[in-house]
């Protein structure tokens, strides 16, 4: 498709919710309302364990208004509601009735004038524990025929299911025949990888005010990503008529998937507020938001067949995914893991076989990407195995088996597929693959010097938004009101959330691009709840653009329309007749008779008019559902040094290719791809939450530096990131736009296994890929050359 | 525990407040003044978000003391445009793609204050090590030190007052 001349879409961007830089910008903890309370949570000491008795009279004595597992109610819940009902399974409430399931599990909360005076309450709590088990932290323990269930029966939509095994749920999946595919092949090769819980480490820490109003009913601010959800839930939880119930829109302070679902302190915070029938403040400690959420681990058992050609006939997949103590919808992750494993690679036959198990540790849920960089790391991983066991150029094994143009992807799971209609996949290996200097790379038994180069290749993807031409297992829509004001601005009014990407920027760009509209003119940053507007789903699953900015366009265009409709009467024209154009020297949109532009009026003018004879508001609010979900494509390539006496790996040049169709903001776009980058590099080298094997607490304490981030000083420099975009239009996109924001995490760790194995000789199989693993692998690899020579 | 009266210069002003010899310099300044912009990350001191500056230095506000800052100057985030124009590091991490959700940003832009006034021709890598302790998980980095670095050629327009 011809590329159209737009006045907006495309250009760079300077942001212009200069909040954020002036200190203005309001974040859920900065909320403060005159009379509120301080609350903090008394978490569980235990991994596994029975509550026999929670006493806090003492705490209330000293003026403490506290809630335990006796004062919550009975509701089950999942308290993330993208899934339909009835694949929803359900097995929390508010707080434990029973038992605790995680050692850090919110147990008790007190609320008070001060934080202080809360804590000094909280210390005069009493538990009353009855039975301990030892804590099961591994999938093995956990499976085990002699392991303690964690829960004996748990909900699916509305039926009670006995838990077996611990196992949570399981999903399986096959297309074709894979013994027949294994028979076709050449070579069958089988492989096991890891890749390990991951925390989100977004800065701010999971927090609400909740105030009770006057009729019965609540307001409340929370980080979230999708105020709507977060209202339903509350609803169901304390119910309380979702019209009485209001949830601020506020800006987050980084997210990364950890509040897609209700945070769990969300609902303690409105508990003890109703409670205490006075505003309540909640923000988490950061040791507290450590014990709260992670992301989902993978085991992952790979076997595929390929013949000498390198045209592959068939690929079998065994996960595993250790769950801990809650499931926050680990059905929906099994299924796009197999979705993601589908849509990579034209296996021919493939078989899947998911498991997700519960563990006594921290709840896991998604953390950019939903399983796309766990099963990324397996497959993209093998296609390097396989591509040296073929004597082929990784590129070129990749090129001949890519899903691609006309092809089918699952953007979520096996329930949710549509045909691929723009696809970069090819320009970006090619062209990469020359910015990178592909060409120049040697193989890794040529290299002997301390320090080791090396390069690797990996490529990725993610879905744009859950829809297809079938609605499936996900809900799925957007939706907006958009009015013209009284002088010509605009103001949009949406529940979307931005988690820092520049949402709202690319669909305030959306709106100025259809009404012609100076973005300046634009209002869309603030002042918005679930009351203002109408549902949206959440920010998720890499939609904010393609679907949240397909249901701004579609509402922008139907307000256009009332537009020219008006505009018609006054001109005494047809609407056809009227063209709408930005006037960048007026800084306004301006509508004249088509070939007179010199009788033009600006929309101030018009939306004046409108005003002052009592015609009207020119407004429309509706919602809309994208009908396909397109993958945006990735590509990294990454340059290594190893260390090889240190075991230490630096990054010193990498070149990222994406594909996202039209760009609607460049530099934001670019932010993007090199911050999910850096978050790739932590999963890759970095990062890990692991586990005391006996009392089941975090090794890292909940301290940040104990638990290693990247810093400035692990990534690339400014001009050693090369970052570059495919040259594609999605049809089905607004203006040919489609997403980015979790494809661009979801082949880098691989593409550093990978360039470690092309500077080392050594295949990894297990993230992170730390120091210690490296120089372990390397003193094996030197004892083994010393016993095949004899010594 | 008994209060006591502090006075310093906060954003330009002098303020006299009461605060408890146990109180925190990031509490006073949100919970008491309302001042919003200075974030609480960790309380620990590990990842700069609370960074204020104690008389242009960069300071964590969770680990220090309220009382110490008596006789003393703070600058908070609020206190660096001046009116309505914005600081050269404030308009040049918004042009550059510099902020994402803005939690790490206060703290970036202060540190980044005190470095170009210590070393207003800072190269990449002095930029890169002196900024290493304010943790962003939003951006990846890159894009920050662009923009900081853009303001290394400005020189004596209001960035080291």
């Amino acid at each position: 498709m011809e590329k159209e001349q737009y006045d907006f879409i495309g250009q760079p961007l300077e942001i212009k919710n200069i909040g954020k830089v002036t200190g203005k910008e309001l974040y859920s903890s900065d909320i403060n309302i005159p009379g509120q309370l301080y609350a903090v949570i008394l978490r569980s000491p235990h991994a596994h364990a029975e509550i026999k008795k929670v006493d806090y009279s003492e705490a209330v004595k000293v003026g403490a208004v506290c809630i335990g597992p006796q004062d919550v109610p009975e509701i089950i819940y999942n308290e993330r509601i993208v899934s339909i009902p009835e694949k929803t399974y359900r097995d929390r409430t508010v707080l434990p009735k029973e038992k605790v399931r995680h050692k850090g599990e919110a147990l008790v909360a007190c609320a008070a004038e001060t934080e202080e005076k809360a804590w000094a309450a909280l210390q005069k709590i009493k538990i009353e524990w009855g039975k301990q088990w030892k804590p099961l932290l591994t999938l093995e323990k956990a499976l085990s025929d002699d392991a303690p269930p964690i829960y004996d029966w748990v909900y699916l939509g509305e039926e009670k299911l006995k838990v077996k095994n611990n196992i949570a749920c399981e999903r399986n999946i096959e297309v074709g025949d894979v013994e027949e595919g294994f028979r076709e092949a050449d070579i069958v090769i089988e492989k096991t990888f890891h890749t390990q819980r991951v925390y989100h480490m977004q800065f701010e820490t999971k927090s609400a005010v909740c105030v009770p109003e006057a009729d019965g009913g609540i307001t409340v601010w929370t980080t979230s990503q999708g105020i709507h959800n977060v209202r339903i839930l509350l609803g169901n939880i304390f119910n309380l008529p979702l019209s009485k119930i209001n949830i601020k829109r506020i800006t987050l302070g980084g997210s990364f998937g950890s509040s897609i679902q209700m945070n769990s302190i969300t609902p303690i915070c409105v508990a003890l507020a109703l409670k205490a029938k006075k505003p309540v403040k909640l923000v988490s400690s950061r040791e507290d938001d450590f014990y709260d959420h992670a992301k989902y681990p993978l085991k992952t058992i790979l076997k595929v067949g390929v013949k000498k050609d390198g045209t592959f006939t068939a690929a079998h997949c065994r996960v595993w995914v250790e769950i801990g103590g809650h499931n926050i919808q680990a059905y929906p992750y099994l299924g796009c893991v197999a979705g993601w494993f589908a849509s990579l690679y034209k296996w021919k036959n493939i078989k899947y076989e998911g498991t997700a198990v519960y563990t006594n540790k921290v709840p896991t849920c998604a953390m950019q990407g939903y399983g796309n960089p766990q099963i990324n790391f397996a497959v993209e991983s093998m296609i390097d195995i396989l591509a040296e066991e073929l004597k082929m150029d990784p590129i070129n094994l990749r090129l001949k088996n890519y899903v691609g143009k006309g092809d089918e992807f699952w953007g979520q799971g096996p329930t949710v597929r549509s045909i691929i209609r723009s696809c970069g996949v090819e320009e970006m290996l090619l062209e990469g693959a020359k910015l990178a200097q592909w060409e120049k790379r040697v193989p890794h038994y040529q290299k002997k010097e301390v320090i080791r180069k090396g390069m690797g290749v990996a490529r990725g993807f993610h879905t744009s938004g859950t829809g297809g031409p079938n609605p499936g297992e996900v809900i799925d829509y957007s939706g907006a009101t958009i009015k013209i004001n009284e002088d010509g601005s605009v103001d949009v009014l949406t529940a979307l959330m931005d988690l820092g990407g520049g949402t709202w920027d690319a669909l305030a760009k959306i709106v100025a691009e259809v009404l012609k509209v100076p973005f300046e003119k634009i209002g869309i940053y603030n002042g918005i709840d679930t009351r203002s507007t109408v549902f949206d789903v959440n920010t998720h699953a890499t939609r904010g653009v393609y679907c949240g900015g397909g249901a701004v366009k579609f509402v922008a265009e139907k307000v256009k329309e009332i537009l020219l409709n008006y505009a018609a009467t006054l001109f005494k024209d047809l609407p056809e007749n009227l063209v709408l154009s930005c006037n960048k020297e007026l800084g306004q949109a301006i509508i004249y008779p088509r070939e007179i532009p010199e009788n033009y009026k600006t929309i101030g003018e018009i939306a004046e008019y409108a005003h002052t004879t009592s015609w009207g508001t020119l407004a429309y609010t509706s919602t809309l559902r994208q009908k396909n979900c397109p993958p945006c494509f990735i590509t990294h390539f990454v340059e290594v040094e190893v260390n090889t006496r240190t075991g230490e790996v630096k990054i010193p040049r990498v070149v990222i290719m994406g594909d996202s169709g039209t760009i609607i903001n460049p530099n934001l776009w670019e932010g993007q791809i090199i911050g999910a980058f850096s978050r790739g590099l932590g999963f890759g080298l970095l990062e890990e939450t692991d586990y005391h094997p006996e009392d089941g607490s975090l090794r890292c304490k909940g301290l940040v530096t104990d638990y290693k981030i990247p810093t400035t000083l692990e990534m690339p420099k400014i001009e050693d990131i090369i970052v570059r975009s495919a040259h594609t239009y999605e049809p089905t996109g607004p203006f040919g736009a489609k997403g980015i924001g979790e494809a661009a995490l979801s082949s880098v760790g691989p593409a550093i296994a990978n360039a470690i194995y092309n500077a080392i000789g050594i295949r990894f199989y297990e993230l992170p890929i730390t120091p210690e693993k490296i120089l372990k692998s390397l003193q094996e690899k030197e004892e083994n050359l010393r016993k095949r020579r004899g010594e | 525990m008994k209060k006591m009266e502090i006075e310093f210069i906060l954003n330009g002003k002098k303020r006299k407040i009461e605060v408890k010899p146990n109180d925190l310099l990031i509490n006073i300044i949100r919970e008491d003044l309302y001042l919003t912009g200075t974030k609480y990350g960790c309380g620990l001191g590990e990842c700069g978000v609370c960074t204020v500056l104690l008389n242009g230095e960069p300071v964590l506000s969770c680990l220090t003391l309220a009382i110490t800052v008596d006789g003393k100057e703070i600058t908070t985030i609020e206190g660096l445009a001046q009116g309505d124009e914005l600081h050269p590091l404030q308009k040049a991490f918004l042009k550059n793609g510099a902020v994402q959700c803005g939690f790490c940003t206060p703290g970036m832009i202060l540190t980044a204050t005190a470095l170009l006034r210590e070393n207003p021709d800072a190269t990449e890598d002095e930029i890169r090590n002196y900024m290493r302790g304010n943790l962003c998980r939003c951006t990846g980095y890159v894009q920050i030190i662009k923009a900081i670095k853009e303001c290394t050629s400005i020189k004596n327009k209001g960035l080291t007052n």
